[in-house]
Formats: C-alpha cells, structure tokens, sequence
C-alpha cells in the first residue's frame, strides 16, 4: 500500500499539470491584442491607483490617454516625469508646469484657536463643522484629521490641532482638499521650493478675527501695499498665484504682517 | 381633564414609539415670569429664521426706537428683525449662532431712558385686554401682512417665517389650525408659564392665525403634565369655539408630525408638509406673538426663556429682550454653579451647545439648559450591540442604526434606502442607545454630507 503522503503529491502533481495544460491553451485561444502604445502606457504610470488624475485607476488614465487623447500631465503622482515619458510614448508635445501642492489655509493651531469649548462628538471634521460651540472661529480648520484619513500617502497631520502637510510625502493628488468640510485646503502651483502663502481663511472684520483667533488675518492691508501680488477681499489677503515666479520674494510683507500670519510652505520638488 | 375628555377629537392623543424622558419640569414651572433689566447692549442678529437673511436697514450711528425695522429683506421666506431696545446702532458685525449659522448681526448701545421697563414693558406685551369682540374686522390677508411686519418665526425653535405658514394655498386648503402648547422638551417652561399668564392672548392669536389661514377648526394640544396649563387655558377659551385638549407627555409630543397623528389622527407623508392633509400647526408663543402683531401693531422684540437646569444657581423664567446675551441671562439667574459643565440653547433633546455666552439670543431661543458635569460625561462608545431600542423608539419608524452607520461609511445608498432624509432629529434614538452611538449627530452630517442629486 502507497504511504498516503505519497499519493497525495502525486495527485497534486497530476493535478498541476492538467490545469497548467487548460491554462496554457486559454491563454492561446483567448488572447487578447493589447495595443503596444497601451502596454507601454499602463507601465509607465505609477500603479498606486490613488485617483489624483480623476480616473478610477491608473489603468483608466492610460487607457484615457491612449484611446481619448487626454493629456498628459494629469498624474500627480508620477510627476513631470511620467509626463515625460507619456508623451514620449504618444509622440506629443508636453512643457512642464509647476507641480500643483495643497495648501491649508489656516495658521492657527489649538493655542492659537480662541473661544474653544471642548468637543464630545463624533470624532470628524465633517460632524464637527455642524457644531457651532466647538470653536470662535467658523472658517479654520478643525483638527480632526478628515483630510489625513484621506490620504494614501501618509503626507498630511495633525500637529497641535492643525493640519499640515509633509512636502517630501505630498504627492499633490487633491484627496485632501475635497475631503475637507471648511475648504480651506487649496492647490497652489509650487513655482518655487518656498511659496509663500497668507495661512487664514477668515472673511470677517479685522475686530471679529481677533477675538477669535491670535493670528488670523485682519485684513489691514500692509502686505497689499509692499507688494501688488497681495489682494485684499473681504478682510482677508490671498496672493495671485499666476504672477509668482521663482524668484519672488516677499520676506518683507512676511515680516511686516502684524499678525505673522503669512507664512512659508516648504516643497521638495519632484 | 374633566372637560378635554367631552372634546371630541379624532386622534388618540399618542403617538407610536417615542421616550419618556424625566421632564425636570419642576425646577421652573412655578417661577412667574421675571423681566429682565434692560442690558447694556444687544446684537440684534440679520437671521432669526429660516430663509433668506435680512440686509442692515440702519447706518452705525443711528439712533433706533423699540421696534424700528433693522433689518429686512425682499425674499418672501425670509422676516424682518427689529430693534428690542432704544439705543443707537454701531458698525455691523458678524455673530455665529448656537445652530452654527454665521451670520450678519447689528449691535444697539442701550439709551438711558427705556420707554418701557418691567411691569409695564410686561403689560405692553403681553397684559392688557385681549377681548375678541371685534376680531372679524381683521381681514385675512392684513392679518398676515402685519405678522411678516412683524418679523414672526415659529417660537418654539424650528423659526420658520409664520407669514408663510399661514399664506393660503389654493391647491392645499386647510381646515384646522393646531396650536402647540406641548412644550415636550425636558427642562422648558416658558410656553407652560406663557398659557398661565397670558391665555388670552394666545386665544386672540390663534383665532387671528386661523382667519389667515382660513382654518375652521382651533385646537389647543396640551401634554398633561401641565395640567394647570390645561384648566387656565380651558377656561380662557370659554365661549370662543377653540378646543383645548390634553395629549399624553410622550417625547417628541410637540414635533408637528406626532401631534398631528395624536390629536387629527392624520399621518403626514415622507417629505410632506402638515399643509398636505390640511393642518398648519403653531407654537402658543407665536401665537399670542401673532395677536400683538395684528391688534396692537407691534413686532417681535421679546420673549419668554427658560433659565434652567442643576447648573444654574436660580432657575428662572424671563421676558427678555432679542439680542441680550446669555451672560445677561445666566447672571440675572444668580450665574452658574460650582457643577455647571454645559450651557445648551434651546432643551437637552434637541438644542445646541453654547461655545461662547455673549452670543445673543434670538426670537427661536425658548430656554437655555446648563447640565452638570455628571449629566454629560463624555460617553465610551462601542459597537452596536443590535438591541434594536432605537428602531423602538423612533417616532417615525426608521431604524436610526442602519442609517448612521451606513452614513458614518459614506454609504449613501443605503442611507437613502433607510429614509435618511426623513429623520426629524428628535434624538430619542441617542437617548437610548446603550452603546453610546452619537446616532442623530451621524444622521444630522450624513444629511449635510451626502452628494445631492
Ligand atoms: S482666523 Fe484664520 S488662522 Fe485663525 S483659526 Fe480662523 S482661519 Fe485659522
Ligand atoms: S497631502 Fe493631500 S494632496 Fe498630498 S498626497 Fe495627501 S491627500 Fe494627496
Ligand atoms: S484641514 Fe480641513 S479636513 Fe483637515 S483637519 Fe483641518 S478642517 Fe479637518
Ligand atoms: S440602540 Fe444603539 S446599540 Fe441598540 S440597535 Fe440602536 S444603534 Fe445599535
């Protein structure tokens, strides 16, 4: 009598090779002609499938590239060098922009925060945002890390109550600036390593911002008369993003805010 | 309820389903309404209601009457706000409300000489003869242009614009005018003190309020735990023709689709209005608020609030005007104790934690409830346990798990297939709840959350 664990391999054996056999000639009899451009496309994208270009996948973006001409420059996670390399593949033009970053357009962290009353709820910002008590203000950010359960790449935090978000990380997808229920989260084109950016979202008068925050801005307009790339809108400065170049340097407005509430985003660009 | 039971009503004066909460009632029911000395200032804000916002009628530096229009606006949804003290304007500012809304607000520095102070201001408002005899000379459509002039919004918290309500509809004829004096809230008395003392405004009122809303039939709906309320009420409608009925202390007795099953026996459909099987329901507040609009052509500019609850030093009911702040209240309550840990505008059910107390109180602000720390320790949650008790007690037959569950995931086809939309946020769900779900909190920003389509 065969000693059952001898049996038992070679049924598997047999087994294996009957499948391996039907595997291989599905394989054959079913094939299908992926277009070489296409193949080329699906392995030239990232494959973390994090929707930032605004397909589902990365495979819909390639498919979307090769079979509806959508442009090139749509992922952001692969950068100007998947770019690059897609329309090399496809034979087109493609001139680098700068990469696109969020922002938080908030400045003031827990201490910073007046008028807080202590917060019992569910535990998101998307509860918390219907909550009228848990903070003076109504324009900043919550800190209850929406925007951080979102991202898939481990590249924005709570620190101290506020969002911020880690450049090395970042891939610039946008996951966070949808998920957050007060908007205060934009994507800034990262012309520079150091982009300068005014950290309030803030719309009310000057004396309302201060009794709610320490550091929101006033909207006092001193930034706005050092340098024209600042504009005032109802009470708050934002910068024209267009016109920043390289090189721009607003280290005086930065000093010069009474607030301190202009501040400096540091990128790693890819 | 001797003469209630000879009432013939068609409703069992129940509803299905709801919670029996401890009322607290006591802590205030027998304080007479105090009036509150005029405060230093208010801020009068440009939204009371639902609808749209009210534009600054007045420059900064404006010197304003009691009842001078502040604000206003062209919207039909939308009621003007009126000074509530003599004083003169300031810059206009902004002010978030305890329901979140961030609003425009105009303050007003108080003039030293108050037309109208204690006793008095109490008489203009709310004493005085309220006789009917002379009620048919109102027309209906005067009646409700001077409640819009008046800037009325339903008291009882929802501050929807009473005009509104009471506009006839052609399509959708109404028959009877209920008038809520459930109060089912714990903790509030200011509509149960408002019935004992001034049932006769409210009578004048809601006979004025159905002629608007060419309404044949007035009912009073009382819950019987104000039994008192019940008799004085009765009495003063004595000959008049409006019904006073008791209907069981059941939470939420006062949401308009419970009382109207308990008292019409009529059941409203999923995303309709009372308006659909021809009732409009209004709060007794509004109420006797609608007969000063009408027969003494006076706005809106002050209210009765309940200052209540273990946290305060001296639990009290206060006429008090428009835009003071809940500070003015709490300190002419004696302040808050040693144990205060939450101040809520509006009843524990349903109303909204207070994050700041200079926000001013508005025409919807029927009380203000401070609970101690043991009242409202912050709950461990923990999974659902499938007890199936908030499927006992919704009121509206849903089954509030499945809803803010499938909201807390983002799964809105689900919340849909439950009826998310049709939750009324009565909070019976969450009262119960042994594993501490912040159920009506999860529904509430599933609402707000989900894609619109
Ligand atoms: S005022 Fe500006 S910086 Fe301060 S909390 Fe609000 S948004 Fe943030
Ligand atoms: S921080 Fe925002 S943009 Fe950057 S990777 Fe995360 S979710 Fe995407
Ligand atoms: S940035 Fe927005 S989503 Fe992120 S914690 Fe702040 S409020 Fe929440
Ligand atoms: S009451 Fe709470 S624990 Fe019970 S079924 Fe409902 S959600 Fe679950």
């Amino acid at each position: 009598m065969v000693p059952t664990i001898i049996l038992a391999v070679c049924v598997m054996l047999a087994l294996a090779s009957v499948f391996a056999v039907l595997l291989g000639w599905a394989n054959v009899r079913w094939h299908v002609d992926v277009p070489e451009k296409l193949q080329q496309l699906t392995d030239a994208m990232p494959g973390v499938n994090c929707g930032g270009c605004g397909f589902i996948g990365c495979n819909e973006y390639a498919e979307a590239v090769f079979h509806d001409g959508a442009p090139p420059d749509k992922c952001p996670v692969g950068g100007s060098a998947v770019a690059e390399r897609i329309a090399e593949i496809m034979g087109i033009e493609h001139t680098a922009g700068a990469p696109l970053r969020p922002v938080v357009l908030c400045g003031a962290d827990f201490d910073a925060r007046l008028k807080r009353a202590e917060y019992r709820g569910e535990p998101t910002c998307a509860a918390a945002v219907m909550v009228a008590g848990i903070q003076g203000c109504t324009y900043g950010c919550l800190g209850l890390g929406d925007c951080v359960v979102v991202c898939k790449f481990d590249a924005i935090h709570i620190v101290n109550g506020l969002a911020v978000v880690d450049y090395e990380k970042c891939v610039g997808c946008g996951a966070c600036v949808r998920a957050c229920p007060r908007n205060i989260i934009q994507m800034v084109p990262f012309h520079a390593d150091a982009m300068t950016v005014v950290a309030c979202s803030n719309l009310d008068p000057g004396k309302v911002v201060r009794g709610v925050c320490t550091v929101g801005c006033i909207g006092c307009g001193i930034c706005a008369k050092l340098d024209d790339i600042f504009t005032i809108a109802d009470n708050n400065a934002s910068i024209d993003y267009d016109r920043y170049q390289a090189d721009t340097d607003l280290s005086a407005a930065i000093e010069k805010c009474p607030r301190k509430i202009i501040r400096v985003a540091r990128a790693s660009r890819p | 309820m001797t003469v209630a039971d000879t009432i013939k009503i068609p409703g069992r004066r129940s509803f299905a389903r709801g919670i029996h909460p401890d009322d607290k009632k006591t802590l205030c029911s027998g304080s007479p309404a105090e009036i509150l000395p005029t405060p230093q200032s208010v801020l009068i804000p440009l939204s009371q209601h639902i609808g749209a916002p009210c534009k600054a009628a007045v420059k900064p530096r404006t010197d304003v009457a009691v009842g001078d229009v502040v604000g206003d606006s062209e919207a039909f949804v939308s009621a003007p706000v009126h000074a509530s003290v003599a004083g003169t304007t300031a810059a206009a500012t902004v002010v978030t409300l305890p329901n979140g809304q961030h609003v425009g607000a105009i303050p007003i520095t108080t003039a030293e000489e108050q037309p109208l102070t204690g006793r008095a201001l109490w008489d203009d408002i709310y004493g005085g003869d309220w006789s009917i005899d002379a009620i048919d000379s109102f027309e209906p459509k005067r009646i409700a242009e001077a409640v819009r002039a008046a800037g009325l919004v339903g008291m009882g918290g929802a501050t929807f614009p009473t005009h509104v309500k009471l506009a006839r509809n052609p399509d959708k004829p109404i028959d009877t005018l209920l008038i809520n004096g459930c109060e089912c809230e714990p903790y509030l008395t200011s509509d149960h003190r408002l019935m004992l003392e001034a049932p006769k405004a409210i009578i004048a009122g809601a006979i004025l309020a159905a002629r608007a809303a060419g309404a044949e039939r007035i009912i009073i709906a009382i819950e019987d735990n104000k039994p008192d309320a019940i008799e004085k009420m009765q009495s003063a409608a004595g000959g008049t023709g409006v019904d006073v009925v008791g209907v069981h202390t059941l939470y939420p007795m006062g949401g308009e689709k419970q009382l109207i099953v308990a008292v019409m026996a009529r059941e409203v459909p999923t995303g309709g209005l009372p308006l659909d099987v021809g009732v409009v329901v209004v709060n007794v507040a509004t109420a006797a608020a609608v007969a000063r609009a009408v027969m003494r052509e006076k706005p809106l500019t002050h209210r009765i609030i309940s200052v209540t609850g273990e946290g305060i030093a001296t639990p009290k009911n206060i006429l008090a005007p428009v835009g003071a702040s809940y500070a003015d209240l709490i300190e002419f309550c004696g302040g808050l104790t040693d144990q205060a840990s939450r101040v809520i505008s509006g009843g524990p059910m349903m109303g909204f934690t207070l994050g700041d107390l200079e926000t001013p109180v508005t025409k919807g602000t029927s009380g203000v409830v401070v609970l101690t720390e043991a009242q409202t320790r912050k709950a461990d949650e923990t999974a659902c346990v499938r007890c199936g008790r908030c499927v006992e007690v919704c009121p509206l037959g849903l089954v509030p798990t499945r809803i803010a569950l499938a909201a807390r995931n983002n799964d809105w086809e689900m919340a849909r297939r439950y009826y998310i939309t049709a939750c009324c946020e009565c909070g019976c769900c969450a009262y119960v709840c042994p594993a501490e779900i912040p159920l009506v909190q999860l529904i509430r920003a599933g609402k707000a959350g989900m894609p619109r389509d």
